[in-house]
């Protein structure tokens, strides 16, 4: 069963997150008043993104390879969850750090895949995804260590869960921390910075094509359900059911729901300005500091 | 002593032998003939007494022997008054002083004859080609009356327009020739250091179509209009208003009143869909694509309403040499009153939504600044100027068409940003609904049944000047004709709003974030092909054979291991 959890890991994941991303824009449309594509658009999109050409603008192994590493990492994050709790065989040789790891790692190839393609737009929106980098994942960390401190265990599956053992001031300020957090962790306005269409060109992603530019879209919408997931898995632990099924059915339903905030605050924000968002960033890095610090008091 | 006849009396006195002759068909209009070694002496006079600087027109005379003409106009906008000053050279020594280190808003102006005409302007800060495309051959001024307006000259490889420098510590990120923020061709090389600003060079005037030389050669007097309004896809019938009107002018045609209030309706009809489209596109350029689907969701009913009247969505085809071509009858002025009263709904509740939004104001108050005496330096005009505290607006100070019969406000704002412009546009939506329910009120109350247009009986004497102005969506659009034989103006000259506005850009950006950069050009609403229009023969384009894919993708491979 251990081993079958990391490929229900896999596959819940690599099914349902693009039919996210077909949620967010259609709810978007609505907002915006118009019809919308339909639901199942996103699978459509990757499956023509793959049948397409990949042109190797950068002309070097890194530019070409970036899109592989930056999936497989996310993959191999996405492995390592306790998807309803249960911790999997991986659980054995990994931890929070691991986690972590895997996750900043496959931010970073993508990096390597922008500075590679040479081009000024996306080198811009790479120095922009480095800074959201630096200030975010401390956000993140802090959440996990704040799990760790309540369970004092270093194991993803405690960390995950301990957050919401107790439900005190820690609790509530790192919750209203991750909220505010989110769309950032997510990459919608106002903090679609990095790819900004109007002024950089979707900076990072600007010269990818074909199956790298699908590979590099899956990824993201495997990523922003991954923070969908961990608001719902550490926070709300405590509601999900024993039940293996009933408790991915109501996550997957919870998960649409964080999905439609990210929509209504995607389609009522204009796009902030990178300096205008590290503030914004500091002050999510303090308020985790102060959670993380009153985890340690007990309160 | 009117205003008009004091500066007359001023220049005849300071410039006495310089000052050649006068003259003036209607009391809002001068036009003075100098000795060109008076140029600079008359222009720095003029706007000593205030006057703000409208445009060059360059042209080469049609008579043998005619020389080379130059003309500047200029504005008082606080007396009713335009005043343009012209002064001829022979062919053989194409030099003008130039206006430019005292009015910079002149430097485009004199650069466009240095491309076209082949004049030198002596003291030019600046004379880098402007207008013409970089493998244009040396020598050749399409302007030039031997030019025929169809010429092609072969395309030339490897030849590119030269960039200033960067200066130092930064880095350049080309916006252009082709942008996501630009809706057509146009070249903004911006230095950056990090995120910010540091300066930015303009290359432009990809987007010629030959307009001008045209309907110099080939068109008449009432083709023009047509293809005046094609000048431009958003303002299309300010173009042929313009036009209309200054011929008019010209030739002292005076138009039914009733095609006057037509024309108004339809310039205001225009105003409201350019405001609300621009109001989308500002949103869009700021990341706030809700913004955007909304307004341009309005705009829809504008659009429509503009088809019902004149058949189509834009290019009403509507205006000719005095008058106009289609009525706007009862059953007409009803459909636009229940339009216009939807539409009004719409937008307060868009604007409610949008000035109180904290979000927008980060991202557009102190964006984009310039002061007053900036903006009047440039000589902004339109939603930039009024942003920064002027108060202008040609339909106050110049009233053409039926705009001295309808009461509005100027809307100003003093912030100096993109937030004022902003609001400028928001609220003129407004006050072009009021000018609109007032004109149509007058269409049904005593102006039933007049006639549309009159005949022109007798042909347009030639060698006479007119000189309009309308208020176009952007800003001030002035066109200039000097009317001639064969039944076709010897020279027309089209100044849209954007070509003042867009000399400024360089320094609303200085200083700014990086992204703000869509947000600062997008402000002054550029119309790239309003300010390219001018005289040429099509560009490389033209001429230039079709790439295959394979092609292409070596050729755009071996620019880039090149570089």
């Amino acid at each position: 069963m251990k081993v079958v959890a990391v490929f229900i890991n896999l596959i819940y994941f690599l099914l349902l997150a693009p039919f996210l991303e077909g949620v967010m824009r259609k709810l978007t449309a609505w907002i915006q008043s118009r019809k919308g594509p339909p639901l199942y658009q996103p699978y459509l999109d990757l499956l023509k993104l793959l049948g397409k050409e990949n042109l190797n603008s950068g002309g070097n192994w890194a530019y070409s390879l970036a899109p592989v590493l930056s999936f497989s990492s996310m993959l191999a994050a996405i492995a390592l969850i306790p998807l309803t709790g249960q911790a999997n065989i991986l659980a054995h040789s990994s931890d929070l750090m691991t986690l972590i790891y895997f996750l900043t790692l496959s931010g970073f190839c993508l990096l390597v895949g922008a500075l590679a393609s040479g081009n000024p737009f996306a080198a811009v929106g790479a120095s922009r995804e480095m800074m959201t980098t630096v200030m975010l994942e401390p956000v993140l960390a802090m959440l996990l260590i704040l799990g760790t401190v309540r369970v004092g265990s270093f194991s993803l599956t405690a960390a995950v869960s301990g957050v919401a053992v107790s439900r005190g001031v820690s609790y509530f300020l790192m919750l209203v921390v991750y909220l505010l957090a989110l769309q950032a962790f997510v990459a919608r306005q106002p903090f679609d910075i990095a790819e900004a269409e109007v002024e950089i060109l979707e900076g990072p992603y600007m010269e990818y094509s074909g199956p790298n530019y699908a590979l590099l879209r899956y990824t993201l919408n495997l990523k922003r359900m991954f923070y969908a997931w961990l608001l719902i898995s550490s926070f709300l632990s405590f509601i999900l059911p024993a039940n293996f099924f009933l408790s991915l059915l109501l996550q997957t339903v919870l998960i649409i729901v964080v999905f439609v905030l990210i929509s209504l605050i995607g389609a009522t924000h204009p796009r902030f300005r990178i300096d205008q968002a590290l503030k914004y960033y500091a002050l999510l890095l303090i308020l985790a500091l102060i959670a993380v610090g009153c985890a340690v008091k007990g309160w | 002593m009117s205003r008009k006849d004091k500066l007359l009396n001023l220049l005849k006195d300071e410039l006495k032998g310089n000052f050649l002759a006068a003259s003036s068909l209607e009391e809002s209009r001068l036009f003075i003939d100098i000795k060109k070694e008076a140029l600079v002496e008359t222009a720095s006079q003029l706007m000593k007494e205030g006057a703000r600087y409208q445009m060059g027109v360059g042209y080469e005379a049609k008579k043998k022997g005619g020389g080379l003409a130059m003309v500047h106009t200029f504005a008082f906008d606080a007396d009713s008054l335009l005043v343009a000053i012209r002064a001829l050279t022979a062919e053989d020594e194409p030099e003008f002083d130039s206006l430019t280190p005292f009015i910079p808003g002149a430097g485009w102006s004199e650069r466009e004859y240095i491309d076209l005409l082949g004049l030198h302007f002596k003291n030019h800060p600046n004379p880098k080609r402007l207008v013409l495309s970089d493998d244009w051959p040396e020598g050749i001024y399409p302007l030039r009356q031997e030019v025929p307006y169809d010429l092609m000259p072969p395309s030339a490889e490897e030849v590119a327009f030269r960039l200033d420098e960067a200066p130092p510590g930064s880095s350049i990120i080309p916006f252009g020739p082709f942008h996501a923020c630009l809706h057509e061709p146009a070249h903004f090389a911006v230095y950056v250091d990090g995120e910010e600003i540091k300066g930015c060079e303009y290359r432009g005037f990809m987007v010629h179509r030959g307009i001008e030389k045209l309907a110099a050669t080939e068109l008449t007097y009432n083709e023009i209009p047509f293809v005046a309004e094609r000048i431009c896809g958003i303002c299309g019938s300010v173009h042929s208003v313009n036009y209309a009107q200054a011929v008019e002018a010209a030739s002292g045609l005076k138009i039914p009143r009733r095609a006057e209030f037509i024309r108004t309706v339809m310039l205001e009809i225009e105003r409201l869909h350019s405001h609300l489209m621009w109001l989308g596109v500002a949103g869009h350029l700021i990341g706030f694509d809700t913004v955007f689907m909304q307004a341009w969701r309005i705009r829809e009913k504008i659009m429509w309403l503009a088809e019902s009247l004149t058949g189509n969505r834009k290019t009403y085809g509507l205006v000719i040499v005095g008058g106009v071509r289609r009525d706007i009858d009862l059953t007409k002025a009803e459909l636009i009153k229940k339009t216009l009263a939807e539409v009004e709904k719409d937008v307060q509740a868009l604007e409610k939504a949008i000035i109180n939004d904290r979000s927008i104001h980060r991202r557009t108050k102190g964006v984009g600044y310039l002061s007053r005496e900036k903006a009047k330096e440039w000589n902004l005009v339109g939603p930039v100027a009024r942003a920064r505290g002027l108060d202008i607006d040609a339909r106050r100070d110049h009233p053409y068409a039926a705009y001295d019969e309808v009461k509005f406000e100027v809307v100003v704002a003093d912030s100096g940003d993109v937030w004022g412009t902003l609001v400028v546009r928001i609220k003129e939506i407004y006050e072009a609904i009021r000018i609109i329910h007032q004109c149509l009120e007058k269409l049904a109350s005593r102006l039933q049944g007049s006639p549309l247009a009159i005949e022109i009986e007798d042909p347009i004497p030639a060698g006479q000047q007119g000189l309009s102005v309308v208020e176009a969506p952007r800003g001030e659009a002035v066109h200039y004709v000097l009317t001639g034989d064969d039944n076709r103006p010897e020279r027309w000259r089209v100044r849209a709003p954007t070509y003042p506005n867009l000399q400024a850009v360089p320094d609303m950006l200085l200083n700014n974030k990086l992204a703000d950069f869509p947000i600062i050009v997008g402000s002054i609403d550029p119309c790239i092909s309003c300010t390219d229009r001018v005289a040429v023969i099509d560009r490389r384009s033209a001429s230039g054979r079709i790439l295959s894919r394979q092609e292409l993708e070596k050729l755009s491979r071996e620019m880039r291991s090149k570089t």
